[in-house]
């Protein structure tokens, strides 16, 4: 591994830490603010499953994205992440709500318009799709969740002590299977892009342990983000008194829903499953934990009737909206003008 | 073999625990109060009557000790981090009936009251009557814990006995003043009927309380 490679992948790494920092906040942030759990738990287990997911099932969704266009050298990736680091601190920087995500997609996106390459509007739309269906599906879950949930409260009518304990031990285990599900989906949007352009090699430990170079990069994609997870208790703070209003129990719905969302769309085992029965195929796509957890919350809101109705706030969902569409235009945009600069200016082969 | 101390469940049995006793203590003080001032009313104060007041006593200071075990758990342990104001303010409501409680043996055995015969009657059903709130105070406490609904159903029995031991009251003091009694012993029957309203009046305080709370669950 040149030296190159890990100057090139700093922005990669960049582009975890500030993921970790954010989007630790979508899966322990209701746990955290509204004090179920301590941001040391919190930041500990996320950063200990992002790692392990990132590493066993990051594969999917890093092909899914590598199909959408596959960015051929070093210096393309790296600027490629540096867009998308870029519109992610900026955008956040301005109040405006980010998923790396589509930073990361638009960037590409650039680097497609850039070198000339054919996009791929077969996995563009499917990835687009993603985006409409990400919400709704976290909508969905929350919704049967919420029921579920409810139902079975009802039912056992537990002490509100031993509730509160067993809210406490959901959270933790719903917070772990979303930290998992958010390195195994979203490790592709940190290292993704350097996946066609790596060195590295297979890396054996003793006689039967093989790290192969494409899980040794996710390994350090996935430390990134873990790194990140301890930077986010502001964001968590913020995240979870915002949906604070859910309480505890809504809170693990939120957290268990935004986890089975980000699992659908980086199961490889669940989208042979799909397949085998004749239903139409899973894409293993990165998506957006930030869109999944808006969308979880508005599902917990639905199922509170009307009375939950009147609680969504339309301007903030307005202005998210805005956020989804603005994100990969931005990010495309500073892909295109960086890989300008970075071809002329400081004569890297961005494309080959 | 050695047994698993470690359980994510230690700190909430032992919470449980004691709230449970706090109800229990409750409970039993209002039956204490009901059978010792009744017997206050009967007998006036003797053996018996300071057997009952003592009994109180010890259930008011080991209200107060649960109280304070209580709160200071849920702060330390950080349980119940959205609800544990609303369980500490029902506690405190709990603590306050044990207080009046207290209270009217306190004064009772002070001044020693002589309560002329024809009021025994409608005196002794005011006493059952506000034992009967307190008791529904409890129950519906113990229904908050695990369901709040039910918890509403215990709450407009609290409000209908409150009404009815208040009533009662008034008719006794109306009573006593359009009496021939002396006009120390008249002030000092309204003190002690005072007494019963006020403890009635702070049962109900509690059931409103708790209708909040657990409405509050409930949403």
């Amino acid at each position: 591994m040149g030296l190159s490679f890990v100057v090139f992948l700093s922005s990669g790494l960049f582009l975890g830490w500030s993921l970790g920092a954010n989007d630790a906040a979508n899966v322990f942030g209701t746990a955290v603010g509204s004090r179920m759990l301590r941001f040391s738990t919190a930041a500990a287990v996320c950063a200990v499953f992002v790692v392990i997911g990132a590493v066993v099932s990051g594969g999917g969704p890093s092909h899914g994205l590598g199909r959408l266009g596959e960015v051929n050298a070093l210096g393309g990736s790296f600027t490629v992440a540096l867009a998308a680091a870029a519109t992610v601190y900026g955008m956040t920087k301005f109040s405006l709500p980010v998923s790396t995500t589509q930073a990361v997609v638009g960037g590409i996106l650039g680097w497609s318009l850039f070198s000339a390459t054919a996009i791929n509007w077969v996995t563009l739309w499917r990835i687009l799709g993603t985006w409409v269906a990400c919400p709704i599906l976290g909508a969905v879950f929350a919704l049967v969740l919420y029921q579920l949930t409810t139902l079975a409260i009802r039912a056992v009518k537990p002490h509100i002590l031993y509730l509160d304990q067993w809210t406490r031990i959901g959270l933790l285990v719903a917070g772990a299977m979303g930290a998992y599900s958010l390195g195994a989906n979203n490790v592709a949007n940190v290292v993704g892009v350097f996946v066609p352009a790596s060195p590295l090699e297979n890396v054996t430990f003793g006689s039967s342990f093989t790290l192969t170079g494409q899980q040794s990069l996710f390994l350090l994609g996935g430390l990134a983000i873990a790194v990140g997870a301890f930077f986010s208790r502001r964001v968590m703070m913020t995240v979870g008194k915002d949906i604070v209003s859910v309480g505890p129990v809504g809170g693990w719905v939120v957290v268990m829903a935004h986890a089975l969302v980000l699992f659908v769309f980086s199961s490889e085992s669940l989208q042979t499953l799909v397949a085998g029965m004749g239903l139409p195929l899973i894409p293993l796509v990165p998506v957006s934990s930030s869109q999944a957890v808006v969308g979880a919350v508005c599902g917990l809101a639905l199922a509170r009737g009307v009375c939950g109705m009147r609680q969504i706030r339309w301007t903030v969902l307005r202005n998210i909206a805005i956020g989804w569409v603005a994100t990969p235009i931005v990010a495309a945009t500073i892909s295109y003008i960086a890989l300008f600069v970075v071809q002329n200016v400081f004569e890297q082969v961005v494309f080959v | 073999m050695a047994e698993l101390k470690i359980s994510p469940f230690r700190t909430t049995k032992v919470l449980r625990a004691q709230i449970d006793e706090l109800l229990d203590v409750v409970s039993k003080a209002a039956l204490a109060y009901k059978h010792g001032m009744s017997h206050v009313i009967r007998s006036s104060w003797d053996d018996e009557a300071e057997e009952r007041f003592e009994q109180v006593s010890n259930f008011e200071t080991r209200g107060d000790q649960l109280h304070d075990m209580i709160g200071r758990s849920l702060f330390s342990e950080m349980l119940l981090p959205d609800r544990s104001g609303d369980v500490l303010g029902l506690l405190g409501s709990l603590d306050r009936l044990l207080d009046e409680m207290e209270k009217g043996f306190v004064v009772a055995r002070i001044e020693r009251p002589t309560i002329p015969d024809e009021l025994h009657e409608k005196w002794l059903g005011c006493i059952a009557m506000v034992a009967d709130t307190i008791d529904q105070v409890v129950l519906a406490a113990r229904s908050y814990f695990r369901d709040p609904q039910t918890a509403l159903d215990h709450i407009h029995k609290i409000h209908f006995f409150e009404k009815e031991t208040q009533r009662a009251a008034l008719q006794i003091m109306e009573q006593v003043f359009r009496s021939d009694l002396p006009l120390d012993q008249k002030m000092q029957i309204r003190g002690h009927i005072w007494l019963v309203y006020r403890l009635a009046d702070v049962a109900d305080d509690a059931g409103d309380e708790l209708a909040i709370y657990a409405v509050k669950r409930s949403v």
